[in-house]
């Protein structure tokens, strides 16, 4: 089946994006994207979306930055090898506040370096079949079909009180 | 009037063993030994009751509304105060076995402190405050969602008689509540305190952490917590009270369990580097006893590991946190874990570290069973007192 037509539900409420979701998932029609202004459960879950990898790169940059503040602090004590009041150069227990924090620092980097690659931002070009109102506060389902389909595919939004904006070849 | 719980008996007869396994301990040549587990139970015990409630209170602070039927389900653990106070009263009949101090000669002026009278005094007077607080905090909380009925125990006995004589000002009480949850919040952390001073850093007289306190509340939060987090999961589990939670509660608290797992060792490490960097003799012996001298060391770091690394891991899964099974078995294992910090902050004060064997027998295991069932037995009856608290559907949270 060509695709090649994009139709675009746009819902003012949450429900009504869910249960168009819901249809459009028992329908044939692809689901390409959704534009959500609030972090939604309940899309997340209609649409079928796995969890995000984020927290993945978050543990590994806590791992790595765990690592790094203790050999941080051993490197810089063993380039001034003195010897302060009795305590040993190398001396773990205060060193852990090196790590800690740059257990901290390093997970926010590795959650960031996440969240921009998971999302794949930053992004060059503007994205394709985008209406502005999803940029307020309305919620945008696009899906896809072929180009006589168009008005069924039409019919199942309003179906759900959405608004539609098509974006065809001819449109 | 119910037909008795199923429960009882072997609740009850854990406590026998426990009582007998006690009393045997008291008469036999060694009773400075069942006294030092009968401390380390009563604080154990009473810190899991103590925590349990505040979470409620922190609930009602916080006007927070995601912990839903959990809110009330920790107001059970209420139920342990009366014994609680029972148990303290006891812990002085053995205080020439409980306190170290009593046979020292060199106290140095902490004589002013450290007296049986002052020290019995101030404890009880605190205990009462804390637990006075807790139930009308209590009753208050209960009059939102407890209508009077003609059966239970003591407890529903009082809270009928009570009720009966007040105006049902909906506002008010919630007021009331809400001031009671805040006094209870810190009666806690004083409270807790000045039992974490006088019950287990004065076993070492010459020892001082001035953070020694704070370490305990922030314990007795993390096995509340803990507790709370088991009693949860067996309800759950149980098809026949109705009680049912959703998986977002049980990760929700099981993230706040986390937190203040996080916060224990926190606690923790920031006594022990203060302690490092001063490196006063008469401060870091305690910590190179039950750190570096056998046979102390490996509980030390088993405790480390079982209390904060191994949870520290397990828990940032989110999966795990909602499964009620595992979090049954691996809340009890961090709560053993803390008994046995508590054995080892007292035992080695308290002089029993002659061999090179922990002193460590069958009577510790079968005395906190003892303490074990009566926690069970609390909860139990608590429960059954109040049905309402363990109810899941939705209620006006206030």
């Amino acid at each position: 089946m060509a695709t090649d037509t994009y139709v675009m539900g746009i819902f003012n409420t949450e429900d009504q994006a869910v249960t168009a979701v819901g249809a459009l998932k028992t329908s044939s029609w692809p689901l390409r994207r959704i534009h959500s202004p609030i972090p939604s459960h309940k899309l997340a879950d209609a649409a079928g979306i796995k969890k995000s990898m984020a927290g993945w790169y978050t543990l590994c940059g806590g791992i790595i930055g765990f690592f790094s503040g203790f050999a941080l602090a051993i490197f810089t004590a063993l380039r001034w090898e003195l010897i302060v009041s009795g305590k040993p150069v190398v001396a773990l227990i205060p060193f852990v506040i090196v790590g800690f924090e740059f257990t901290v620092l390093f997970a926010i980097f590795g959650n960031l370096i996440g969240f921009l690659h998971q999302s794949k931002l930053p992004r060059q070009a503007n994205l394709e079949h985008y209406d502005p109102r999803c940029s307020g506060e309305h919620f945008g389902v696009l899906a896809a079909c072929a180009e006589d389909q168009r008005e069924d595919l039409s019919e199942l939004f309003r179906q759900n009180g959405g608004d539609v904006r098509v974006f065809g070849k001819n449109a | 009037m119910e037909k008795r719980s199923p429960y009882r008996l072997p609740f009850a007869a854990l406590i026998v063993v426990g009582s007998a396994a006690f009393v045997y301990g008291v008469l036999k040549p060694d009773p400075a030994r069942a006294w030092q587990a009968y401390l380390i139970n009563f604080l154990l015990w009473s810190a899991i009751a103590q925590g349990g409630l505040l979470f409620s209170a922190i609930m009602t602070t916080t006007r927070a509304k995601w912990s839903g039927p959990l809110s009330g389900l920790s107001e059970a653990f209420a139920g342990f105060f009366p014994v609680s106070i029972v148990l303290f009263l006891i812990l002085f009949l053995g205080a020439s076995h409980v306190f170290p101090w009593l046979h020292s000669h060199d106290l140095h002026g902490k004589e002013v402190w450290l007296n049986l009278p002052f020290l019995f005094t101030r404890d009880l007077v605190g205990l009462l405050i804390l637990y006075g607080f807790g139930f009308v905090y209590l009753y208050y909380s209960l009059l939102l969602k407890v209508e009077p009925a003609d059966f239970g125990g003591p407890f529903r006995f009082v809270f009928n008689r009570l009720h009966g004589h007040r105006q049902q000002d909906q506002e008010r009480i919630k007021k009331r509540k809400g001031l009671f949850s805040i006094l209870y919040m810190l009666a806690f952390a004083f409270v807790l305190s000045l039992i974490g001073y006088d019950l287990v850093m004065s076993m070492d007289p010459h020892w001082i952490s001035t953070l020694f306190g704070a370490y305990t509340f922030v314990k007795a939060i993390y096995v509340g917590l803990g507790g709370l987090i088991i009693l949860a999961a067996v309800m759950h589990l149980n098809p026949n009270n109705g009680f049912h939670l959703e998986d977002a509660h049980f990760h929700d608290v099981g993230k706040l369990f986390f937190a203040f797992c996080l916060v224990w060792a926190d606690f923790f490490y920031v006594q022990l580097v203060v302690i490092w960097y001063g490196n006063i003799p008469e401060e870091t012996v305690y910590i190179i006893e039950r750190t570096m001298m056998v046979p102390w060391r490996y509980l030390a770091w088993a405790i480390f590991a079982v209390c904060f690394v191994i949870p520290f891991f397990v828990l940032l899964n989110k999966k795990v946190k909602t499964m009620p099974k595992f979090m049954i078995v691996f809340c009890s294992c961090i709560i053993t874990g803390m008994w046995f910090e508590h054995f080892l902050l007292l035992a080695p004060a308290m002089g029993h570290s002659m061999h090179h064997n922990l002193p460590l027998g069958i009577n510790d295991v079968l005395i906190s069973l003892g303490f074990l069932g009566l926690m069970l037995l609390a909860l139990n009856s608590f429960l059954r007192q109040f049905p309402e608290l363990a109810r899941t559907e939705k209620r006006e949270v206030s």
